[in-house]
């Protein structure tokens, strides 16, 4: 069984002259220590989707249909003090701005004893010690000193250790990240990416990247997901996809990175952006701005069919499978 | 070699942060004392940029990329320094003397959905710059004027009437564009253009500014964090650390063989979809505030090839190539 | 992005402004309050039975008769008549008319002087916003009220009673507007030193824009909203202040009462059992400066920045 399964989560936001829908039929899977991506552009709905993992929407959001499973139980259904219980403690989550999750005005080291006397009945020096350790395990220079410093006596980079650290206090089962480092530096980036992945790795954490960098993703994770307004068109091996790409919006993606291109000559560009939820056109959600857009395409919404190890919600792949299988047939 | 048609000479900006006398004065150790401190954030950058060039000057936050183009753009005035544009000096022009160079020079700024004012339509917005710097153009003539602006970003001229806030933001992006082309300039300052914008949004914008470096025949300076995009954009490439430049490279030489440690680090750091794991140079410590700056080289702190020397002595920019300079001690002895 | 061009109109409708006004039913019911209100004033000479500024319609006997339904009414003074004999209904109507007009007014005197100061203060910066900002301190530090009953003395001594009722709706308005400014004048000052940091005004900078068409036409439409929000909370305090200067005798003649100055006539028959010269005009006052701070509330709310999303 995995260890968190989201199944068929619709997530809607009660706006004036009625709902939007920001998740459309979202399902994916984490294993035990696996690292997964989700990828997409701003307004596809992948913090939505972090944040409706731990059913923690704010209103108007609401969960509208689906089950978001957590060793079997639904956490879509819990009641807020049972899911209180699992926030932080079973699953952690690190946001992009460090500032958003430390208190201004506490030492860190009273914010993390705080952190795990919430959770476990254990003394405040026992807590002192684990808060120690964790800043230790992320490569904190002195850590003794930080513990009795405040947020805004680190740097940017300094902030998003301890975040980490704040997040490994209570041994948890998975950790969410939410574009952990879009506000930092190149450099500095790339430490905390190598630092997460580590510690992932050393201590068996199962790791839910949120990211609009497929460089990184490609580095740190084994599976990923595309999603583009607020569905998933593409999921797979993360290798697989980045090499191979079937849907044309990932594929497109990729081209577009400025690495992939002839130093000089023009990008590869997709025409248009992504649809607000306001008005999202109908059939596949991509068709307005992809070239191989079908009638079939404006009117139906593609289901997801098997390219290799990848699973794309797209017509256009679907057709080339199937003649492949039937090039495939006539073979002798 | 032609004259260029932007020079920076020496350019040295400090921010004071010192605030009024009477909240420098402390009282410490008996007596009353006086404390100044300020920002460093250009400490003597000389930067050539020629016709028709891109130059892109990349570096990380608080290395004063952007106060380069602020000041360039006199936004800013310099603590130390001469800018020149086209052989005259303009860095101390005023009012009048000054008007002509806010046609020939343009900016583009980063975040898109604030350089829109979001109480004039998008007609007003651009036909405002062409009515103020061509007073004698009739009606008809200014609006063909926005029209083409428009057509040439890919705006339909139809949405005039709309305000910034109902654009997208690389539909905004298109419109800053189009308001900086159109006064018609030769020269643009372009400050993180990209940064704010989605990665399929970013390619489009790109795209339309090569296209209109081409057409219009303009001169780019390009500030940017994100070495990515200076491989396709630049022609020439100043990384800068600390408000001084490390290294001034065209575009080829840089990316095939990086000779100043810190750029050979940012180069690593680049996260590529090749790599299965982050693979890139690990450098010690951080970058330190520009407040207290360090002695000698700014980067001997985080630098794994630094010794005594440059621990003392400022490292000059020397040219290894003809096309290359680096401000190192290491790589003008021959030890990198 | 469908139509090409969208009219004001349909814009407005489609606003979140006309939106949430629709939603509270408040806002609305303040809304029509006010309207009537105003409207019955700016209509008074067309409505009011009788003119109560003509001494020749004035008759003493009339004076002090209840409103009707009382013993002793009178059918054609519906809400009885004054200590001297005046339509109570009509003085009332007249009364609102000169308390709106220097609410009105005041205000209009003060966000003039307060736009122009805050947008000076907080554009230019350095020097010219210390002197500023210490004059709107100094400023601050009198009482509204204190300014007011010297400077009413003072041309009450210098012009005498007869002139100083012709000028005295223009000497409140004077006087209000100018002791209330730099509240509006901070407000300004600290939108302005927010909106001047965004990019727009760095385009406008670069594109060579000299200072008066940056300040007046790119910044100060930006800093509307706040002002909007204030000034109507102002009207309401001017109305108040404006009362409480007749109450003590240094606002309108009773020859050309306002609310407050009726009221303060009414007072002294209060204990003689003509309760109802200083009660009702006073009821319109409550619901006047109610509806008016009620309208600010729900505008305050609207055009919160955070809440409000293009």
């Amino acid at each position: 069984m995995a260890l968190l399964e989201v199944k068929n989560l619709d997530v809607r936001f009660a706006v004036r002259g009625g709902d939007l829908t920001a998740l459309r039929g979202i399902s994916f899977s984490l294993d035990k220590g696996e690292r997964l991506g989700l990828v997409g552009e701003s307004g596809a709905g992948k913090s939505v989707a972090a944040f409706s993992v731990l059913n923690l929407i704010a209103k108007p959001g609401y969960i509208a249909g689906g089950q978001i499973l957590f060793e079997g139980k639904d956490l879509a259904a819990m009641s807020e003090r049972e899911l209180r219980k699992i926030r932080g403690n079973r699953i952690a989550m690190i946001f992009q701005d460090p500032m958003m999750t430390l208190n201004p005005v506490l030492t860190i080291g009273t914010q993390m004893v705080e952190a795990i006397l919430a959770h476990r009945k254990i003394s405040k020096k026992e807590a002192r010690a684990i808060a120690l350790d964790r800043l230790q395990k992320v490569q904190i220079p002195s850590p003794e000193k930080r513990l009795d410093q405040y947020p805004h006596e680190l740097s940017g980079g300094m902030r998003q250790r301890v975040i980490i650290a704040i997040a490994l206090l209570l041994d948890p089962e998975v950790i969410i990240a939410d574009e952990p480092t879009t506000a930092l530096d190149v450099t500095i980036q790339a430490e905390i990416m190598d630092l997460l992945l580590h510690l992932c790795e050393q201590e068996n954490v199962a790791l839910m990247l949120i990211t609009h960098d497929l460089g990184v993703v490609s580095q740190v994770t084994q599976r990923m997901l595309v999603m583009y307004s607020g569905r998933i068109i593409e999921q797979g091996p993360t290798r697989d996809i980045i090499d191979n790409a079937q849907h044309p919006y990932t594929g497109g993606l990729i081209s577009a990175l400025p690495q992939m291109g002839e130093p000089g000559a023009r990008l590869f560009q997709i025409p248009g952006s992504m649809p607000s939820l306001k008005n999202v056109p109908t059939g596949c959600p991509f068709h307005p701005r992809c070239e191989y857009a079908t009638d079939e395409c404006r009117q139906a919404m593609p289901d997801y069919v098997q390219a290799g190890r990848v699973d794309v919600a797209c017509f256009e792949v679907s057709k080339r499978i199937e003649q492949e299988k039937h090039m495939q047939e006539e073979r002798p | 070699m032609t004259s260029p048609l932007v020079e920076i000479r020496d350019l040295e900006k400090q921010f004071d942060l010192s605030g009024s006398l009477l909240e420098q004065i402390t009282f410490k150790d008996g007596r009353f004392q006086r404390k100044q401190e300020a920002v460093h954030a250009i400490n003597g950058v000389n930067l050539q940029v020629h016709k028709g060039e891109a130059l892109c000057v990349v570096g990380e936050s608080g290395c004063g990329k952007s106060t380069v183009a602020r000041t360039v753009m006199g936004l800013l005035s310099p603590t130390a320094g001469e800018i020149h544009y086209d052989g005259k000096r303009i860095d101390n022009l005023k009012g009048r003397d000054a008007l002509p160079y806010r046609r020939k020079m343009q900016m583009i700024f980063q975040n898109p959905y604030a350089s829109l004012n979001p109480r004039m339509t998008i007609q007003q917005t651009l036909e405002e710059p062409v009515r103020f710097h061509q007073p004698d153009l009739s009606q008809s003539e200014v609006r063909a004027k926005v029209q083409e602006v428009m057509q040439s970003v890919g705006i339909d001229p139809d949405w005039g009437a709309r305000f910034g806030h109902e654009f997208s933001g690389g539909q905004r992006q298109r419109i800053a564009i189009a308001r900086a082309l159109a006064v018609d300039p030769e020269f643009i300052v372009a400050d993180e253009p990209i940064s704010a914008l989605d990665v399929s949004i970013q390619a489009q914008v790109l795209n339309l500014m090569m296209e209109a470096q081409e057409t219009r025949n303009l001169t780019y300076l390009f500030i940017t964090h994100d070495l990515a995009v200076v491989e396709h954009f630049g022609t020439r490439v100043a990384v800068m650390y600390l408000g001084r430049v490390c290294e001034l490279a065209d575009t080829k030489t840089l990316f095939a063989n990086p000779r100043h440690p810190y750029t050979q680090a940012l180069l690593s750091a680049i996260p590529k979809l090749e790599d299965e794991r982050p693979n890139y140079i690990r450098l010690q410590g951080e970058v330190p505030t520009p407040v207290n700056l360090p002695s000698g080289c700014v980067f001997h702190g985080r630098c794994p090839h630094a010794n005594e020397r440059c621990r003392t002595e400022v490292p000059r920019l020397i040219a290894t190539d003809a096309n290359v300079q680096v401000a190192c001690h290491a790589v003008e002895e021959g030890r990198l | 992005m469908t139509t090409a061009t969208v009219s004001r109109w349909d814009r407005f409708r489609e606003s979140f402004f006309w939106y949430s006004f629709k939603r509270d039913k408040v806002a609305i019911a303040s809304f029509i309050v006010l309207l009537l209100m105003v409207l019955a004033a700016v209509f008074a000479p067309m409505l009011a039975p009788a003119d109560p500024y003509d001494l020749a319609q004035i008759d003493i006997m009339n004076s002090e008769l209840p409103p009707a339904g009382l013993d002793g009414a009178d059918p054609a003074f519906p809400l009885g008549t004054d200590a001297q004999g005046r339509d109570l209904l009509s003085t009332i109507l007249y009364g609102t008319r000169v308390s709106l007009m220097i609410g009105f007014g005041a205000v209009l005197l003060q966000s003039i002087l307060g736009v122009l100061f805050g947008l000076l203060a907080g554009y230019l910066g350095g020097k010219v916003d210390a002197v500023l900002m210490r004059i709107a301190d100094v400023q601050l530090s009198f009482s509204t009220l204190m300014v007011a009953i010297i400077v009413g003395a003072v041309f009450k001594a210098s012009f005498g009673n007869l002139m100083f009722g012709e000028i005295a709706i223009y000497m409140l308005i004077f006087i209000i507007g100018v002791a209330e400014w730099p509240q509006i004048a901070r407000t300004v000052r600290a939108s302005v030193l927010a909106e001047k940091k965004k990019e727009y005004v760095d385009a406008a900078k670069v594109m060579g824009f000299g200072t008066p068409r940056i300040m007046f036409r790119h910044i100060l439409p930006n800093t509307l909203s706040p002002i909007f929000v204030i000034g109507t909370v102002q009207i309401a305090n001017a109305i108040i202040s404006e009362a409480a200067l007749s109450f003590l005798g240094l606002g309108m003649p009773e020859t050309q009462p306002s609310l407050g100055s009726l009221i303060k006539s009414g007072f002294d028959y209060i204990q003689s059992g003509s309760w109802w010269i200083t009660l009702i005009p006073g009821l319109v006052l409550v619901v006047l400066v109610l509806v008016i701070n009620l309208l600010g509330d729900w505008l305050r709310d609207v055009m919160n920045p955070r809440l409000y999303k293009g």
